[in-house]
C-alpha cells in the first residue's frame, strides 16, 4: 500500500490536510462539551424573547400586523429560518475570522505557517469543520425548536437549499477577507462582534427590511445576504419576496462568483504584507 | 500626621488598596480604546434587534399595538423594550467584567501572588468593581443621551427621585449577583458557558423585551424569584407609565431585599471558593 506524505504535494496531500485541519477543530470543539452544549442553547435563549414578543402583539388570528407586511402569519418560521441562516453568517464572523486570531494566541500561527502547504487551505479545513459544525448544532436547534415554538414548512425545501448553497460559498469567501483582516489588525474583538451584529441585522434575520427606517433600506438592498434570506423564506414559507425569486438567484451567484473571487485575493495581499513586515506571529 | 500603610492593616489600608485595584482596572480599560467605542454602539445598536421585530409584529399602521397596550400598559414599545435591554446589558456588562475579573487574574497567573497580599481578599473584587461600576454609569448615561438623539425617546421621565430611587436599589442587585458570580466561576471554571446561562435567564424570565404577563404560569413563578424582574417594572411604569410610590412600592419593597440578600450571598460565595481553594489548592490552575 503506498502513503502520500504531506512532503509529498499533490491534490491527495491537500484533502489530507484540509481532513487534518477539520479533524483538528471538532476535536477542540468536543473537548469542551460544556461550550458545545450552549452552541445549541444559547439560540434558543435568543429565540425565546422573540417568540414571546410575537406573543404579547398577537390577536386573536396571530401575528396579523406582521402578515400585512410578509404575507404569513407564522412569524416563528419566520425568525427561525432567519435564525438558522444568521449562524452561518456567524460562524464566519467568529470561527473563519478568528481561526488566525486563535492560532495567533496559542503561539502556533508561525509554526503552521511553515507547512508546505498553500495558506488558503488553512482557511478551507477551518471552512470545512466551521460549516459542519455550524450545521449539526443546526439541525439540533431546529429540533429543540420546532419541539417549543413550533416550526411549519409549507414550501419547498430542496429549491430554498439550492438558494443557500451560492449564499454559504460567498459568506466563506468573505470569511476569507475577513480572516486576512484580522491578520493584519490583531485585536478586532468590537469590530467582529459589531459587523455580525450588523449585517445580520440589516439582512432582516429577524424582520423584513420594509419596517427599517428609509434611510437604511438602500443599504439593506445593497446587502446581498438580503436576497437570501428573502429567497429561501420565499421558497420554505411562501412569503412575498422583495423582487422576483429568480432575480434574487441571479444575485446570490453573483455575490458568490465575486465574494470568492475577492475575498481569496484580498487574503493572499494582506499575507504578503504581513510577510514583508514581520508581524505575523505578533499579537 | 500618622501615614495609614499597608502593612499596618486598618479600615484605611483596604481603602487604599481597593484604590489601587480600581486604578489598576481603571489603566487596563483605558489601554483599550475598542471599549469605549463598544460602550457607545451597543445601547443603541443592540435595542434595534428587538425594536424593528415590534415594528414588524406591530404592522403597517399600527394595526397588532392593542394586544401589546392591553398587556404593557403602554403604547410606546421602544421605550419599553430600551429600558429592558439596557437593564439586561448592564447585568451582561458586570457579568462579563465583575463576573470574570478573578478569573482573569487567574489566566493572568496573578491571582496566587495578589491572593498573598496583606488586605482582605475580598478588596480585589471590591476595588475591581468600583472602577465596572463607573464604566456601567457611563454605559447608562451614553445610553440616556443617545436614545434622546437617536431614537427622540426620553428616558428620565415621570418620578424622578422614585426612577432613581429603583436604579440604586438595583446596584446592589447586580454588583452581588456579579460578586457570586465572579466568585464560583473561579472554581466552576468553563466561564462563557455560566455568562451565557445567567444572562438567558434574564433575557428570557424577566421580561426584557416583552411584558411578563405573556408568560406561562410555571416561567412567571421564576420571574419572581429574579430582581431585575422588579427592577424593569418598576422603571417601566414609574417612566412610561407616571406611576407613583404607591404603584411602584410592591417592586421597591421586592428590589430592597434583593438588595439586602444578594451582596451577602456575594460575600458568602466568595468565602466558599476561598475556603475550597486553600483547601484543593488548585487557585492557580485554569
Amino acid at each position: 500500500m503506498n502513503y502520500t506524505p504531506l512532503s509529498t504535494i499533490s491534490p491527495r496531500s491537500y484533502i489530507r490536510a484540509i481532513l487534518a485541519i477539520a479533524k483538528k477543530d471538532w476535536l477542540h470543539f468536543l473537548r469542551y462539551p460544556l461550550e458545545g452544549m450552549f452552541r445549541i442553547i444559547e439560540p434558543v435563549m435568543w429565540l425565546t424573547p422573540i417568540y414571546f414578543l410575537g406573543r404579547s402583539f398577537a390577536t386573536s388570528n396571530g401575528a396579523t400586523g406582521f402578515a400585512a407586511y410578509v404575507g404569513t402569519v407564522d412569524y416563528m418560521s419566520f425568525v427561525l429560518i432567519g435564525g438558522i441562516i444568521s449562524s452561518y453568517v456567524s460562524a464566519v464572523f467568529w470561527g473563519m475570522g478568528f481561526s488566525l486570531k486563535r492560532e495567533m494566541d496559542s503561539g502556533v500561527l508561525e509554526s503552521n505557517w511553515m507547512a508546505p502547504l498553500p495558506r488558503p487551505l488553512f482557511l478551507i479545513g477551518q471552512t470545512v469543520a466551521s460549516i459542519s459544525i455550524t450545521s449539526v448544532n443546526s439541525v439540533v436547534v431546529l429540533f429543540l425548536a420546532w419541539r417549543i415554538f413550533g416550526f411549519h414548512v409549507t414550501g419547498h425545501l430542496f429549491p430554498a437549499l439550492l438558494a443557500l448553497a451560492p449564499m454559504l460559498v460567498a459568506l466563506y469567501g468573505f470569511g476569507f477577507a475577513f480572516a486576512g483582516l484580522v491578520l493584519l489588525l490583531k485585536d478586532a474583538n468590537t469590530m467582529v462582534d459589531v459587523a455580525n451584529f450588523m449585517v445580520i441585522g440589516l439582512a432582516g434575520s429577524q424582520f423584513p427590511v420594509q419596517v427599517l427606517p428609509r434611510v437604511l433600506i438602500p443599504v439593506a438592498l445593497a446587502l446581498p445576504l438580503t436576497y437570501g434570506y428573502d429567497a429561501v423564506r420565499g421558497y420554505l414559507l411562501g412569503t412575498r419576496t422583495l423582487i422576483p425569486i429568480h432575480d434574487e438567484l441571479v444575485i446570490l451567484l453573483v455575490f458568490m462568483v465575486v465574494m470568492t473571487v475577492a475575498g481569496y485575493a484580498f487574503f493572499r495581499m494582506i499575507e504578503r504584507h504581513v510577510k514583508v513586515r514581520g508581524t505575523l506571529g505578533t499579537h | 500626621m500618622v501615614e495609614a500603610t499597608l502593612v499596618h492593616r486598618s479600615l484605611r489600608s483596604e481603602l487604599r488598596a481597593m484604590l489601587a485595584i480600581a486604578n489598576k482596572e481603571w489603566i487596563i480599560f483605558r489601554r483599550y480604546p475598542s471599549w469605549f467605542v463598544a460602550f457607545l454602539i451597543w445601547p443603541v445598536l443592540f435595542p434595534l434587534a428587538y425594536i424593528f421585530p415590534a415594528r414588524a409584529l406591530a404592522g403597517p399602521q399600527g394595526l397588532a399595538l392593542a394586544t401589546f397596550s392591553r398587556l404593557a400598559g403602554t403604547r410606546d414599545y421602544i421605550s419599553f423594550i430600551v429600558i429592558g435591554t439596557t437593564i439586561y446589558m448592564w447585568f451582561n456588562i458586570t457579568l462579563w467584567d465583575v463576573g470574570l475579573l478573578l478569573r482573569n487574574e487567574q489566566m493572568r497567573g496573578t491571582l496566587e501572588s495578589n491572593w498573598l497580599c496583606p488586605v482582605w481578599r475580598i478588596s480585589i473584587l471590591l476595588g475591581g468593581s468600583l472602577t465596572k461600576l463607573l464604566t456601567a454609569l457611563f454605559f447608562l448615561t451614553a445610553t440616556i443621551i443617545e436614545c434622546r438623539l437617536l431614537f427622540g425617546i426620553q428616558l428620565l421621565r415621570g418620578n424622578l427621585a422614585l426612577l432613581l430611587v429603583s436604579l440604586i436599589l438595583l446596584i446592589p442587585c447586580i454588583y452581588g449577583l456579579g460578586i457570586a458570580f465572579g466568585s464560583l466561576v473561579l472554581r466552576f471554571q468553563e466561564s462563557n458557558a455560566l455568562v451565557l446561562f445567567m444572562r438567558g435567564l434574564v433575557a428570557i424570565f424577566c421580561g426584557m423585551t416583552f411584558p411578563v404577563a405573556v408568560l406561562p404560569h410555571w416561567m412567571q413563578i421564576i420571574a419572581a424569584w429574579l430582581p431585575f424582574t422588579y427592577a424593569m417594572h418598576a422603571i417601566r411604569a414609574v417612566s412610561l407609565s407616571q406611576a407613583n410610590l404607591a404603584a411602584v412600592w410592591p417592586d421597591l419593597a421586592h428590589l430592597l431585599v434583593f438588595a439586602i440578600v444578594l451582596p451577602i450571598a456575594g460575600y458568602a460565595a466568595f468565602r466558599f471558593t476561598e475556603r475550597q481553594a486553600r483547601r484543593t489548592g488548585v487557585l492557580g490552575h485554569y
